[in-house]
C-alpha cells in the first residue's frame, strides 16, 4: 500500500441508508487514509452511489457515522464538503457557461483565489488551453471529464470522491485520468472510486472493498483479495483464463446472476 | 486537519454571477417573456381611453410576472436539476439556500427589468404617465406579485420532475392564467367565474398592481388583495419547498 502517513481521511461507521422501505446501505464501515486510492466495487444497485452519495451528504443517512478530514458529515457539512472533491457519475455543469467560467465558479465557491495565469496553467495542465472560452457543453466526453477532475481537485482536498470516473472514456482518457488519479495519490490525497473495470481496480488500488446488498463483503488489497478466495469453489468456477483475477473473485463473491 | 469554508456572501456573489451569466446566455427566452406583455400593451392601446392606463398596464405586467414565475423559473430549475447541476453546487461547499437564492435573485432582476420595460413602453406608445411615487410603488406591487408566480412555479418543480412536463404544464398553467384572468375579468365568462377571477392569483395580483400606479385608490379591495397574494405565496413556498427533490433520480 503507497499510504503516506495512517491518517484517516474517511471515517464511515455503521452507515445504514434506506429509500422508503428499500434497505440500500447495510451497516457500512469504512476507513480511507491518506495517500490511498480505495476501491469500491459492486454489481448495479449494491449500494456503492448510495455510500458515496451519504459521504457526499447528498442522502441523509439513517443512522452512522460519517467523518470527512475529521469533519462530521452531518453536523459541520459545509465542513465536510470543503475537505472532499467530488466527481459525479454524470457530467453535471452548467453548459451555457465557458470552461474558465466554470472553473472559476467553483473556485470561487471552494474559497481559491484564482489568477488569470493559475487559470491558464490549469487549462495548460489538462491539455485545454485553447478551450477556456469554449462551453462547457461543446466539449467532448474526455474533455468534461478532465474539467470535472480538475474542479474536483480545485481546492486541494484531502479526499477525493469518484464515481465511475472512466465511463464513456477512450482508452488515451482514461490512462490519463489513471495517471492524474495516480499523481493526486502521490501528493497525499485520498481517493474513492467506484468502477465497474476491475483490471482498472486490481492495477490501480491499494485497497477495494467489494459491496454488495448494500453490505460490505469484504476489504483488503487487490492481491490479498485474490489469494484469499482463491480456492473457494464459486471463484475457481467464475475462472475463465485458468489464472485467478480480482473479475473471478468478485463474480464470486458476488454471484452471476445480471442485476437492474 | 484545518478546513476553511469561504464566506457566504463570496458563495452567493459567485453564484450569482454564473446564474446572471446563464441568463445572459439564454437571453432569447428571456426576450420572449418580455416581449409578449410587451406586444399586448402596443395592441391594447386603444383600451387606454376606455379602460384606463392602471387597467391596461397591470394587465400586461401580470402576464410578465405569470410568464417569469412559471416559464423561465420553473423550465430553467427543472431542466439544471435534471442535467444533474444542482446536485454537483450541492457537494461543494454552498449552504443550499444560496443556491435557490441565486437563482431567485435572477429573476427578481428580470421582473424588475419587465417591469421598466412595461413602464418606458406605455409612456413613450401608450401615453400612461404616472407619478413617480406611482412609479415606484408599482415597482414594489410587481415584486410581491412576481413572489407568488415564482412560488407557484416552484409548486410545479415540487410536483413534476420531468422537464419537459414541467414545460408542457407551465405553458398550460400561463395560458390558463392569461386566458381565464382576462376574459374572466372583463365579465365574458358570466358573473361566477369573474368572482373567482377576482380572487385568483391573476386577479389578485392584477389588482395590487393596478392600484400600486394609482395610489390614491388604494382601498380594502386592495389590502384584501395584497393580504390574499401574501397567503398564495406562502402556501405556495411552504408546498413547493416541501415537495420540491434536488434530484430527478
Amino acid at each position: 500500500m503507497n499510504r503516506s502517513t495512517t491518517t484517516p481521511v474517511l471515517q464511515v461507521d455503521q452507515l445504514n441508508v434506506s429509500y422508503g422501505t428499500f434497505h440500500a446501505v447495510r451497516d457500512v464501515s469504512l476507513t480511507v487514509y491518506a495517500g490511498e486510492i480505495f476501491g469500491l466495487l459492486g454489481p448495479n444497485g449494491a449500494g456503492k452511489t448510495s455510500t458515496l452519495s451519504a459521504v457526499e451528504g447528498l442522502l441523509k443517512p439513517q443512522s452512522g457515522t460519517i467523518r470527512v478530514a475529521g469533519h462530521s458529515v452531518t453536523e459541520k457539512p459545509l465542513y465536510a464538503r470543503a475537505s472532499m472533491g467530488v466527481q459525479l457519475q454524470a457530467t453535471s455543469f452548467q453548459p451555457e457557461l465557458t470552461v474558465a467560467e466554470i472553473i472559476n465558479l467553483y473556485a470561487g465557491i471552494y474559497g481559491v483565489r484564482l489568477s488569470k495565469e493559475r487559470l491558464e496553467q490549469i487549462l495548460e495542465d489538462i491539455k485545454l488551453q485553447d478551450a477556456g472560452s469554449k462551453r462547457y457543453g461543446q466539449l467532448s466526453g474526455g474533455q468534461q471529464q478532465r474539467v470535472s477532475l480538475v474542479i474536483a481537485t480545485i481546492h486541494e482536498p484531502p479526499l477525493l470522491l469518484l464515481d465511475e470516473p472512466t465511463t464513456g472514456l477512450d482508452p488515451q482518457s482514461r490512462r490519463q485520468l489513471w495517471e492524474r488519479i495516480e499523481t493526486m495519490r502521490e501528493r497525499g490525497h485520498a481517493v474513492i472510486l467506484t468502477t465497474h473495470s476491475m483490471e482498472e481496480a486490481e492495477s490501480v488500488c491499494d485497497r477495494i472493498a467489494i459491496i454488495d446488498h448494500g453490505k460490505v463483503i469484504t476489504v483488503d488489497t487487490p492481491q490479498a483479495l485474490i489469494d484469499r478466495n482463491r480456492d473457494r469453489p464459486e471463484v475457481i468456477k467464475a475462472s475463465r483464463k485458468g489464472k485467478i483475477t480480482l473479475e473471478d473473485v468478485f463474480i464470486g463473491l458476488t454471484g452471476t446472476s445480471i442485476r437492474s | 486537519m484545518q478546513t476553511t469554508i469561504p464566506s457566504t456572501a463570496i458563495v452567493f456573489k459567485t453564484l450569482l454571477r454564473a446564474d446572471l451569466t446563464t441568463q445572459w446566455r439564454n437571453r432569447r427566452a428571456s426576450i420572449m417573456v418580455i416581449l409578449v406583455p410587451t406586444i399586448i400593451l402596443i395592441s391594447w392601446k386603444g383600451l387606454v381611453e376606455k379602460f384606463g392606463g392602471a387597467f391596461v398596464l397591470s394587465n400586461c405586467i401580470t402576464v410578465g410576472l405569470t410568464a417569469i414565475g412559471l416559464m423561465g423559473y420553473s423550465n430553467t430549475i427543472a431542466k439544471d436539476r435534471d442535467k444533474g447541476i444542482f446536485q454537483r453546487l450541492r457537494v461543494a461547499p454552498a449552504p443550499n439556500w444560496t443556491i435557490m437564492f441565486s437563482r431567485l435573485t435572477v429573476q427578481l432582476i428580470m421582473i424588475i427589468l419587465m417591469t421598466s420595460v412595461l413602464f418606458l413602453v406605455g409612456y413613450k406608445y401608450d401615453q400612461i404617465t404616472l407619478s413617480p411615487g406611482a412609479y415606484a410603488f408599482g415597482f414594489v406591487m410587481a415584486i410581491v406579485g412576481g413572489a407568488v408566480y415564482l412560488s407557484l412555479g416552484q409548486v410545479i418543480v415540487g410536483l413534476i420532475k420531468n422537464p419537459e412536463t414541467v414545460n408542457a404544464t407551465a405553458r398550460l398553467v400561463y395560458f390558463a392564467f392569461i386566458m381565464i384572468g382576462m376574459f374572466g375579468e372583463l365579465g365574458v365568462l358570466g358573473k361566477e367565474i369573474g368572482e373567482l377571477v377576482k380572487w385568483s392569483p391573476y386577479g389578485t395580483v392584477k389588482h395590487l398592481v393596478a392600484t400600486a400606479v394609482q395610489p390614491g385608490t388604494w382601498d380594502t379591495h386592495a389590502n384584501m388583495a395584497l393580504l390574499v397574494t401574501i397567503g398564495y405565496t406562502i402556501v405556495f413556498t411552504f408546498l413547493g419547498i416541501k415537495w420540491f427533490r434536488w434530484s430527478t433520480r
